[in-house]
């Protein structure tokens, strides 16, 4: 077999990877970048899996830090085509008796929207909004775009600047405390605590646990900054890879690594499951998970005992997972609460039917059990936005509902004898709130369940979506345990830079950036993208 | 008692900066390039309102060793860049804004390594302490807040 050399080997063409190459070709490495799949993109998959024309974003579907991350400037995605849309009414949560709350991008609107229901609540979001979204560069450039601190370092900073006096809404306490202990204390109206509560666990935020009310202001911060990408989302991982390539970097798909290779405790190389071993003069770097890198590409002789036994055992994933079904459809929703506020009919995404805290708390409670809990899922119309995602006069559909990987019965594999059946039952819960999606409107559909995450992308551990519990203890410099908290490893040479590290999973770009800075740092790199 | 952003007013500043840090038990080491930026923004007096004043500070273990005025974008590599509009500045040095406040509120952009500055939460207090109360300054053109019409109010 043939040996090829690289400065840097890159494993997945997530769009970590992909970043993480394409700022490192920019720095003048030679880079490849290895994808097990057909193609680049990790969950930025965008597939015909209904009829032909309707393009669907099987995985990542919600683009929230366009114009936070500086990988999108830094690498000129746009100038490689890439186009976001920014829709003007946000999301929105339907009830029950015919009204609904819409989150639009004018946040005075969205005051407005509230106010219907509470203006005491209407004004608390508006001081929240406004005081979060005055520290969200901060926040940002402090806690997503750096190598982690720690959870002490930071606490001790905030005492030490007051910002418990200085702030109504951020505190050091926030670190014990749940979403809904922080939605309880300043808001009052169980249809807005639940439309806030459902932001946060759509960015993955459970709100039953403790210590996540720290990154909530952060979450309301950004509650308006909700981008589709045009065409679907695997055009941003087509961008990145037109980046790394302008830049002599090379994307090698159908490239499965089978070992990471190892000389004097070095990474010195990958070698692929044909054989073929490529060479890493300067550093490989894992995107996909702890598992795969640490029990799967290395020998527990170079691992260690003790790092082997804590990735088997405690690394933490998430206690629930995303059950999709995506459909074609020959017609836009139409909901009966369009006769409250017809902005609803325009909401990209749309909470069905969950009006209190208590109701997702019980869901919660069901799905850790392994429960299928009655579907009220979210759904999203692309085409109200991307008209270019389905045929003229269609649109496409895609259907979430929060569910376990593990069934109580069945287990995992289960999914695959109840996965049509549930996914009916997700399109009946739309038909009550969107009654003129009918059995004609809707052309086709499939489902894709936690399974099939883990089947489709196995760096995704048991259809953990964000590749990683989301908790405190889970969060920073812990994230994914203490030894691997700084993108290094015990290897040298061998960094990790996927969804496992801070900042988490979604479009971040965060690992694969605050990787960048780590190796550029242990390199002696130019770090041409720092501009101060 | 100096004029704001005249040599002296900054003179006296840089020592009051220094004295309160000499204070302090335990100084970070280290040196760090620092741009502060004052934009023009037709409120304050002191700084036309198109234009933009800069400033480059030298920190040396939590200590200012030198200072100068820019006439435009620094050559030298920079550690952090501070911008604002010129009225946040003139608050924040009449005593009337807390820095931190204003920070956090994001009236002064703030770029680079933040992980210092959390890090080193104390010396930050420090400097800025120093900057808002450690000066008695006098404002010629008036004390903010301003008029309304940007006219001087005293």
């Amino acid at each position: 077999m043939s040996t090829t050399s690289y400065d840097a080997v890159i494993i997945g063409a997530g769009h970590n990877g992909l970043t993480l190459g394409a700022y490192l070709a920019r720095a003048g490495l030679s880079v490849v970048v290895l994808e097990r799949r057909h193609e680049e993109g990790g969950g930025l998959c965008t597939e015909e899996i209904t009829l032909p024309g309707f393009l669907h974003n099987i995985h990542a579907n919600y683009h929230t830090f366009v114009g936070m991350a500086p990988p999108v400037t830094d690498l000129d995605v746009r100038g490689h085509g890439i186009e976001y849309v920014r829709p003007e009414v946000q999301m929105a949560s339907v009830f029950d008796d015919g009204t609904a709350l819409c989150i639009y991008q004018d946040i005075d609107r969205t005051v407005e929207a509230m106010a219907e229901f509470s203006p005491d609540d209407a004004a608390t979001f508006k001081r929240l909004y406004d005081e979060a979204h005055g520290f969200v560069d901060l926040l940002l450039g402090t806690l997503m775009y750096q190598p982690p601190l720690s959870v002490k370092e930071l606490t001790k900073a905030l005492s030490t600047f007051g910002v418990d006096k200085r702030s109504e809404f951020l505190s050091v306490k926030l670190r014990r405390e749940t979403i809904n202990q922080f939605l309880d204390a300043h808001f009052t109206h169980p249809r807005i605590k639940a439309h806030l509560a459902f932001h946060g666990a759509v960015c993955s935020y459970t709100n039953d646990v403790p210590g996540l009310a720290i990154g909530f202001p952060l979450l309301v911060g950004k509650i308006n900054n909700w981008h589709l990408c045009l065409g679907g989302s695997h055009r941003l991982a087509h961008a990145l890879w037109r980046d790394l390539a302008q830049h002599g970097g090379v994307m090698i798909a159908d490239a499965e690594v089978d070992r990471i290779l190892v000389d004097g405790g070095r990474a010195v190389g990958v070698r692929l499951s044909d054989g073929e071993e490529i060479e890493a003069r300067r550093l490989v770097a894992s995107t996909v998970s702890a598992e795969q890198t640490f029990l799967e590409f290395l020998d527990e002789s170079v691992v260690g005992a003790d790092l082997a036994h804590k990735v088997r055992h405690e690394i933490a994933h998430k206690d629930w997972s995303l059950f999709s079904v995506h459909l074609a459809m020959g017609a836009l929703p139409h909901y009966e609460a369009a006769a409250f506020n017809p902005d609803v009919d325009r909401a990209w995404v749309v909470n069905l039917g969950v009006d209190s805290t208590d109701h997702f708390d019980t869901d919660w409670k069901t799905i850790r059990a392994g429960g299928l809990v009655s579907p009220q899922p979210n759904a999203a119309v692309n085409t109200l936005y991307d008209p270019t995602d389905a045929p003229e006069g269609c649109a496409t559909g895609l259907l979430r509902q929060f569910a376990p990987y593990d069934l109580a019965e069945g287990g995992a594999a289960g999914w695959d004898g109840i996965g049509r059946s549930y996914g009916h039952r997700c399109i009946e819960a739309w038909r009550r709130y969107a009654p003129n999606l009918t059995d004609e409107v809707i052309l086709d559909w499939e489902v894709f369940t936690p399974l099939d995450i883990a089947r489709k992308l196995p760096n995704m551990v048991k259809g953990d979506w964000m590749m990683g519990e989301i908790s405190l203890a889970n969060m920073l410099d812990q994230r994914p345990l203490p030894e691997l908290g700084q993108y290094r490893t015990p290897v040298q040479g061998l960094y990790m830079a996927g969804s496992t590290q801070h900042p988490h999973g979604f479009i971040t770009f965060g690992p694969g950036y605050n990787a960048l800075q780590v190796i550029a740092d242990d390199l002696d790199l130019d770090k041409w993208w720092i501009q101060i | 008692m100096p004029d704001i952003y005249t040599p002296d007013w900054y003179e006296a500043v840089k020592t009051a900066i220094n004295d309160a840090v000499d204070t302090m038990s335990d100084t970070p080491e280290g040196a760090w390039t620092i741009c502060v930026e004052i934009m023009g923004d037709g409120a304050s007096p002191y700084t036309p309102a198109e234009g933009m004043r800069r400033f480059l500070v030298r920190i040396e273990a939590g200590r200012c060793l030198w200072y100068r005025e820019l006439d435009g974008d620094p050559d030298e590599r920079l550690d952090y860049r501070f911008t604002a509009p010129a009225s946040v500045f003139d608050g924040i040095a009449a005593g009337l804004d807390d820095p931190i406040d204003v920070v956090l509120h994001g009236a002064i952009k703030v770029r680079g390594d933040m992980r210092f500055l959390l890090r080193q939460a104390e010396l930050v207090n420090v400097l800025l302490g120093a900057y808002t109360s450690g000066v008695d300054t006098t404002w010629p053109q008036g004390r903010p807040p301003y008029g309304s019409t940007g006219a001087v109010t005293k």
